[in-house]
């Protein structure tokens, strides 16, 4: 049977986002929250309602490592998207490889265009939100 | 894909269509409804049968009707063409015209063009739900008054005005009223013969008939007087020139006649449609219907079904139910993705009013469709909802 | 079987047309401003014809404005122009326009605007030298020019109209309804800087119409409300008119000199055969004319009441202007040339499309023949 996030992934593209953006909107990888008292999770925030884009990062370090990563966006399509890919991508990363992510380089890999830049600087934020804290108390 | 998207626009009517068929088949009636030939007499009289069918669901006189090209001209038209007459602003002479945040985006747009000539123009603030009394029209006016226009249904929340109350005591004042009946007509009501309105816009395409065709009534007793907006051949008593399509005002024609034949039936079926839908998501949480609750002393028109999802964002809400055909907003300004200016002028706050959707509901509409959508909206506003980290159940 | 011989007032939609239109009207319901998956096949379908009716008057997609029908171009070109200007100057318009754009320049008038008519001659065409010092005796905004006359068929030169319109540091603005699909018509190479068209002359639907505008030319909206066509013309498109219109304009295109080629042969034997007939005077005879056009009087009658005569005899034809029929005042076009008012009132028009036949234009001429003796006895 074909599960909710496969029927909502083949569905079709009413504003005609990019393929990847819509992939990522409808199947949201790594969508949510951990659990209470998850040990090593650092979690950074960007954006604000009265923006319409608000997204939260949870990356779960482990010897200075991302082993594990959550989001949660409230925003356009393209925002959420921003979020699931982050939050895929941070996975093995340390601390040096975060910080170097920057909203040109989410730009170029989900293909966002100029009208949605906003989107990528909201993943760049959240992203520099974690990484401050990482330097603020290694894990 | 499911459709409910009556409020933007309808399907044609197989009827309508049957009926407008043989004005474009090539050895049908083609000839111009204004030439003076055998075959233009043809058409003409189909032209004022149809005019005759626009009257009869309004309660007006076909004489009182004038062929446009959509309610956007009507109103256009009504306003420009009515203060034109009366005379404009000038050196000793102000204009003031009342109208209210909550119309449609083309009286807006004309009114804040006559502002740019001059005319003062009053925006009034409608409740909560979308009613601008009587009473709240009456103190606005002035000595200046010279047009208060009101739409009947609001396109986006389905609010119905008083009409009937506030008419009589406009024309006590001598003041011109023009009414916006785009949505109203075949949803409510309406008898110009006991509603002293003066001026009332009309579509095709919301009702069951064609795009491309309207029409403004202009009564007769006590006469409408209009300085013509498009001129050129007299048309249209002078008001309107231009060759009329006539397979598009026969369409017109059919549709009003099928509208006022099938009222009560159209209205009970569209009404439990939007019913059936509130009754599946109303125990969400977080869900808040806008607009009247159609209770006696909310009137709601029986097509439109408002309603705002808090903890989520409106575009992706409504890219997430893509094989659901609504609107956010009025269809002219849902392309912006912009909060609809109809709910923040109501009072209601940027967020909801960005996380609203429009359901409108149709002749064709089935039970089925809606019980469908139902699902989808949960499922959706579900999934949406745990990706928020602003939503706490 | 009735014969139609009034093309020039409107046209038959072709079937080719009608067949496009169809799903449209019965199928695609989207509002083309709605964002969901119906309002973007509906603005698809748009876009399309846009390119379709642009490239057969040679002009981008991006000038092209839909409008209700020639009319709404008509006065939009006018009133848009007038209302974008930053002072009141004056307006030229040929003695033998259309009402739409009489009548427009004449509300410009009413406004506080100078409009003036360009003088014609007997043969209706520009009297050059009078427009020449026209355009230099004080600043002129815009000058408005039909390519060729809807009654009379005659075709001006509308590109030297422009030349010198520009010079004189005018706008020009040419009425092309009746001349498209009959003579080629290119924007670009006109020199126009505003020219209307519709669908209902070129067997396409009645009730859409396009006004080209050059890039550079302001103009102000005269409908308004929705932001449709980037805010130049608000309110829901007619999308199965669109469509038909962008079919016929291809068709158009396509079989321009095929109609056109037709018609004139219809209209040669229609000319030898009225020179055969007493007492009939072509109008404009030795001018340019449309290759379907010919307008005529016959003695002893009135114009009016020739056409009722044919009409009982089963034949559709004009006594000018559709929208001017019936007013009882003879034809503006033919006064403009300077006929005497007995003569104007005579006038017929014969419009031809290429279903008309051989055979049709001899029924006309034996019933022409017939009604000439009837008024003589």
């Amino acid at each position: 049977m074909e599960t909710l996030a496969e029927t909502q992934a083949a569905a079709a593209n009413p504003f005609n986002y990019g393929t990847q953006i819509w992939a990522l909107f409808r199947l949201a990888p790594r969508a949510g929250r951990f659990p209470p008292a998850t040990p090593g999770v650092v979690l950074g925030k960007a954006g604000t309602p009265a923006a319409h884009s608000v997204l939260s990062l949870a990356l779960q370090i482990d010897d200075g490592e991302v082993v594990d990563a959550r989001f949660q966006a409230y925003g356009c399509p393209t925002s959420i998207a921003v979020g699931a890919w982050i939050a895929d991508w941070a996975i093995g990363k340390r601390v040096a490889e975060l910080a170097a992510l920057t909203a040109t380089r989410l730009r170029n890999e989900l293909e966002i265009p100029d009208e949605r830049a906003h989107c990528a600087l909201l993943g760049e934020d959240a992203l520099r939100a974690v990484v401050a804290l990482m330097k603020q108390e290694p894990l | 894909m499911i459709y409910l998207d009556y409020a933007a626009t309808t399907p044609l009517d197989e009827r309508v269509f049957e009926a407008m068929l043989p004005f474009l088949k090539p050895d049908g009636l083609h000839a111009n409804p204004a030439s003076s030939h055998g075959p233009g007499f043809r058409a003409r009289a189909a032209v004022e049968r149809a005019r005759g069918e626009v009257a009869a669901l309004i309660g007006a006189e076909a004489s009182e009707i004038v062929w446009t090209s959509g309610a956007t001209e009507s109103n256009n038209l009504a306003l420009k063409g009515a203060l034109e007459f009366r005379g404009m602003p000038a050196a000793g002479r102000a204009v003031h015209i009342v109208t209210a945040r909550t119309e449609h985006k083309c009286v807006l747009d004309t009114c804040r063009h006559l502002e740019t000539l001059g005319v003062r123009v009053t925006y009034l603030k409608p409740d909560r739900n979308g009613v601008v009394t009587p009473e709240q029209v009456l103190a606005a006016i002035t000595p200046d008054t010279a047009l208060v226009s009101l739409m009947w249904v609001n396109n986006e929340i389905g609010a119905v005005q008083d009409i009937a109350r506030l008419a009589p005591q406009l024309r006590e004042r001598g003041i011109l009223l023009h009414v916006d009946a785009a949505q109203a007509a075949g949803k409510v009501k309406i008898d110009l013969r006991s509603v002293p309105v003066d001026l009332m816009s009309l579509s095709g395409h919301k009702l069951y008939g064609p795009k491309g065709v309207g029409a403004l009534f202009v009564r007769r007793k006590p006469r409408a007087r209009l300085a013509p907006q498009m001129h050129g051949g007299g048309h249209e008593q002078g008001m309107r020139s231009g060759t009329l399509a006539t397979h598009q005002v026969v369409g017109m024609g059919a549709a009003f006649a099928i509208a006022a034949a099938d009222f009560e039936a159209d209205v009970a079926h569209i009404s439990g449609l939007r019913d059936a839908l509130w009754q599946r998501l109303r125990d969400l949480p977080g869900v808040h219907r806008n607009g009247p609750d159609g209770s006696a002393e909310q009137p709601l028109a029986p097509h439109v079904l408002n309603l705002s999802f808090e903890g989520v964002e409106g575009e992706s809400l409504r890219a997430s139910l893509a094989d659901v055909a609504v609107s956010s907003g009025s269809a002219c300004s849902s392309a912006t993705a912009e909060p609809s200016y109809v709910l923040r002028a109501l009072g209601h706050d940027d967020e909801l009013a960005n996380a609203s959707l429009r359901f409108s509901f149709g002749r064709r509409t089935r039970l089925d469709e809606v019980e469908q959508v139902a699902v989808k909206v949960r499922q959706q506003l579900q999934w949406l909802r745990e990706l928020s980290p602003l939503w706490k159940p | 079987m009735p014969i139609y011989f009034d093309h020039n007032a409107t046209t038959p939609l072709d079937p080719r047309v009608l067949e496009a239109m169809l799903p449209y009207l019965r199928g695609a319901y989207g509002n083309a401003s709605s964002v969901h998956r119906y309002g973007r096949a509906a603005r698809a379908a748009i876009e399309a014809a846009r390119v379709q009716v642009a490239a057969w008057v040679g002009a981008e997609p991006a000038q092209l404005i839909w409008t209700s029908g020639a009319t709404e171009s008509n006065n939009l070109a006018l009133k848009g122009v007038a209302a974008s200007a930053t002072k009141k100057s004056r307006v030229l318009y040929g003695a033998t326009e259309h009402p739409a754009v009489l009548e427009a320049a004449l509300a410009l008038a009413e406004a506080g605007w100078g409009v003036e008519t360009i003088a014609v001659d007997g043969d209706g065409i520009v009297d050059w030298p009078t427009y020449t010092a026209q355009l230099s005796a004080a600043p002129v905004c815009l000058v408005a020019l039909m390519a060729a006359n809807n009654e009379t068929g005659v075709i001006q030169d509308t590109a030297r109209a422009a030349t010198l319109a520009h010079a004189a540091g005018a706008l020009m603005h040419i009425d092309a309804v009746q001349a498209a699909g009959k003579i080629d018509i290119d924007f670009a190479a006109s020199g126009a800087d505003l020219m209307s068209v519709s669908a209902h002359k070129v067997y396409g639907p009645k009730g859409i119409g396009a006004l080209i505008v050059g890039a550079d030319v302001e103009l102000q909206p005269q409908q308004r409300g929705g932001g449709q066509e980037h805010g130049r013309r608000g309110g829901t498109e007619n999308l199965p008119a669109i469509v038909g219109f962008g079919i016929a304009a291809e068709l158009a295109g396509e079989e321009r000199a095929a109609r056109a080629a037709a018609t004139l042969a219809l209209r040669l034997r229609l000319e030898a055969g009225l020179r055969q007939v007493p007492d009939v005077t072509v109008f404009a005879e030795s001018a340019p004319r449309l290759p379907n056009t010919v307008q005529f009087g016959l003695l002893g009658w009135e114009g009016e009441a020739l056409l009722m005569a044919l009409d009982r005899a089963g034949i559709a034809v004009s006594s000018g202007s559709a929208c001017a029929s019936g007013s009882g005042e003879p034809s503006h076009v033919l006064l403009g040339m300077g006929l005497p008012r007995e003569i104007a009132y005579r006038a017929v028009r014969v419009s031809l499309g290429p279903g008309n036949t051989d055979a049709e234009i001899d029924r006309f001429l034996s019933e022409l023949s017939a009604l000439r003796l009837q008024a003589a006895a």
